[in-house]
Parts: C-alpha cells; sequence; structure tokens
C-alpha cells in the first residue's frame, strides 16, 4: 500500500507513466487505485513519431498490472518522507 | 484466462439478441450503447452494432449477422481513452490497447499462414465508434469503472492451484498411508502428489487443516458401520 499511498500525493502533478509495451505517456495524474490503474488528464504521447495515433489522446485510463516505470518529477519526491515509509512498511508497520 | 480479443457469438434472446454473460459467477451487464462501429487494429469498420460492457468484458455484437461478434476481457485491456482528434481517427471514438499474451517468438510466417481467428487474438488495437458522441465521455467513465473491478487475479489463481493440488481424493491417499488408520483407501496411493514430491508434511499440513470437512465425517460413519457388520 506504500506506493498507492505515495501515488496519491501526487495527485495533480504531471508524471510519465512508461508502459511495458514501450509506449510512455505524459501527463497530469488525475488518480490513482489500491491496483495502482493510472487515470492520466491532458496527456502527450513522449515519442510521438512512433505512436502518432495516440497524440488524439487527451485523457486515460492505464491498467496498473501493465505499467513499467511512472516517472516523477523531482519536487515531488520528498526522499526523507519515503525513505521513512519504506522502513516501516520493511517492518511490516 | 484468454488474452486479446476474440469471436463472439453466444447469444441469447430472440432477433439481434444479447450476449451471453456469466452470471453464475457474478458476471452483470453495465451498460448497452447501440450504434456503434467497431474498428480493430487496421481493419475496415465494421457496423452496425451494439456495445455491450459487463462487468466482466466487452463485447461487440452485429445488429445485422447473428454470428458475428468480438468479446475482450477487461483483464486484456491495458489502456482506455476518448480520442478526438481527426487526425488520429476520422471520428471520435474511444481507443483501447488489448493486451494479447501472444508469444513474441513466433514467426513472421505463421502470421502469414494464419486465418481470420488467429490474427484476430494479436490485434493489439480497438477503436469504439458511436454514432452519437456525445456518449463518448459517458462510455470511458464506464470503461473506467468496470476495468477497476477487474484487478489482476494472481493471488486468486494461487489459492486455486493448491486447492487443486491437494484435492479429496489425495488427502485420502495420505491418510491411507497412516498405518493408525483406519481407512482403507490404499489402492490409490501410488497416486500421492505430496509423497512423489517429497513434500509429505505440508500435505499432511493441509490435510489436518481440513479433517473436520462433512466428507471425512461421512467417511468416518461409513467406516463404523462396515466394522460393526462385521463383527
Amino acid at each position: 500500500m506504500l506506493f498507492f499511498s505515495y501515488f496519491k500525493e501526487l495527485v495533480g502533478r504531471e508524471v510519465t507513466v512508461e508502459l511495458k509495451n514501450d509506449l510512455a505517456i505524459r501527463g497530469t495524474l488525475h488518480s490513482v487505485d489500491q491496483y495502482l490503474n493510472i487515470k492520466l488528464e491532458n496527456t502527450r504521447v513522449v515519442d510521438q513519431e512512433k505512436y502518432p495515433h495516440m497524440m488524439s489522446v487527451r485523457n486515460c485510463f492505464i491498467r496498473g498490472s501493465v505499467v513499467r516505470y511512472v516517472q516523477l518529477p523531482p519536487e515531488g519526491v520528498d526522499v526523507e518522507l519515503l525513505h521513512d515509509a519504506t522502513r516501516r512498511e520493511a517492518r511490516g508497520g | 484466462m484468454v488474452y486479446g480479443i476474440r469471436e463472439f457469438n453466444e447469444r441469447v434472446g430472440e432477433g439481434a439478441g444479447e450476449p451471453f454473460l456469466d452470471a453464475d459467477n457474478g458476471e452483470e451487464l453495465m451498460h448497452v450503447q447501440p450504434g456503434v462501429s467497431i474498428v480493430l487494429g487496421n481493419r475496415p469498420p465494421e457496423s452496425p452494432g451494439t456495445l455491450y460492457i459487463s462487468t466482466k468484458k466487452v463485447v461487440w455484437l452485429s445488429d445485422v449477422d447473428r454470428e458475428k461478434g468480438y468479446a475482450v476481457d477487461f483483464l486484456s485491456l491495458s489502456l482506455h481513452a476518448v480520442s478526438r482528434d481527426p487526425e488520429a481517427y476520422p471520428s471520435p471514438c474511444i481507443y483501447a490497447q488489448i493486451e494479447t499474451g501472444a508469444d513474441e517468438g513466433e514467426s513472421e510466417d505463421s502470421d502469414s499462414e494464419s486465418n481470420g481467428v488467429v490474427e484476430l487474438s494479436k490485434t493489439t488495437e480497438m477503436r469504439l465508434v458511436p454514432s452519437d458522441p456525445s456518449q463518448l465521455d459517458a462510455l470511458f467513465e464506464v470503461f473506467c469503472e468496470c476495468a477497476e473491478l477487474n484487478p489482476e487475479p494472481i493471488e486468486e489463481e494461487d489459492r486455486e492451484e493448491h486447492n487443486w493440488i491437494f484435492s479429496a481424493s489425495q488427502m485420502e491417499d495420505e491418510v491411507a498411508e497412516d498405518e493408525d488408520s483406519d481407512w482403507h483407501l490404499s489402492q490409490n496411493s501410488t497416486n500421492s502428489i505430496g509423497q512423489s514430491n517429497g513434500d509429505h508434511d505440508l500435505a499432511r499440513t493441509v490435510l489436518e487443516l481440513q479433517i473436520n470437512d462433512q466428507r471425512f465425517e461421512d467417511a468416518e460413519e461409513m467406516e463404523h458401520h462396515t466394522d460393526s457388520a462385521h463383527q
């Protein structure tokens, strides 16, 4: 649940979601659920030449299980907070 | 599970009918959208048709050909979105990417030789074009809602697998190997998976957990009856 809690904090920020099929979509994080399904708004495809048909999409729902990486905005990453949270999670708290 | 999109002609009812839903497993119809054409990959659009969204899958049925229809499980839908840019596609539509689970090592030869069904199973993109574009946002929300109802079934599969390995007959075999047991079920003892895997203790643990199962109570009673009849 750490990732879920953490991603919830990032709602409204700009992230890049990279899928397991190599498609990368940048957009504003609209919402995330416990399965890490991700809804993005104001999306754009990072590699538009490779995926021209995706350019038109303004909002999309991405199934959590197909996400490979979520690139976070540097200013959205509180390293100390994450450190503490991961330690707590590892202890089973 | 079946990955990708598949042909679907299980209809119920008169006329064009409706898709058969697996009501026994809790599948419910969530939304019906008439006047939708479907575009699979680079194929030409097919219409007219009706879109059915259930708690498990998306079904498109042709309005004119009862044998024609397609279905894709929400588990196979990687992504869905509203597409409105005419440069990407001439008509506003729901755009979806489909996880095919196809073996990437398969040769191109099998593609060229394949019939329509095999190509269909490798289709990775689907567009659903409603004749009324004002319905797109509502459709998108229904897709989201149903996608959230279908998380990855990994844990459940694990559980089922354990149940399957330690089925009732295998547990009886385990008991039969116990020399203190009054049960005489040794005929099948060579089939014991627990024994063949050298995993005796695990099988025993599962057995102990389920020893109060009604089947065993019945078996015990039967044994008693049989015993007294012999005496």
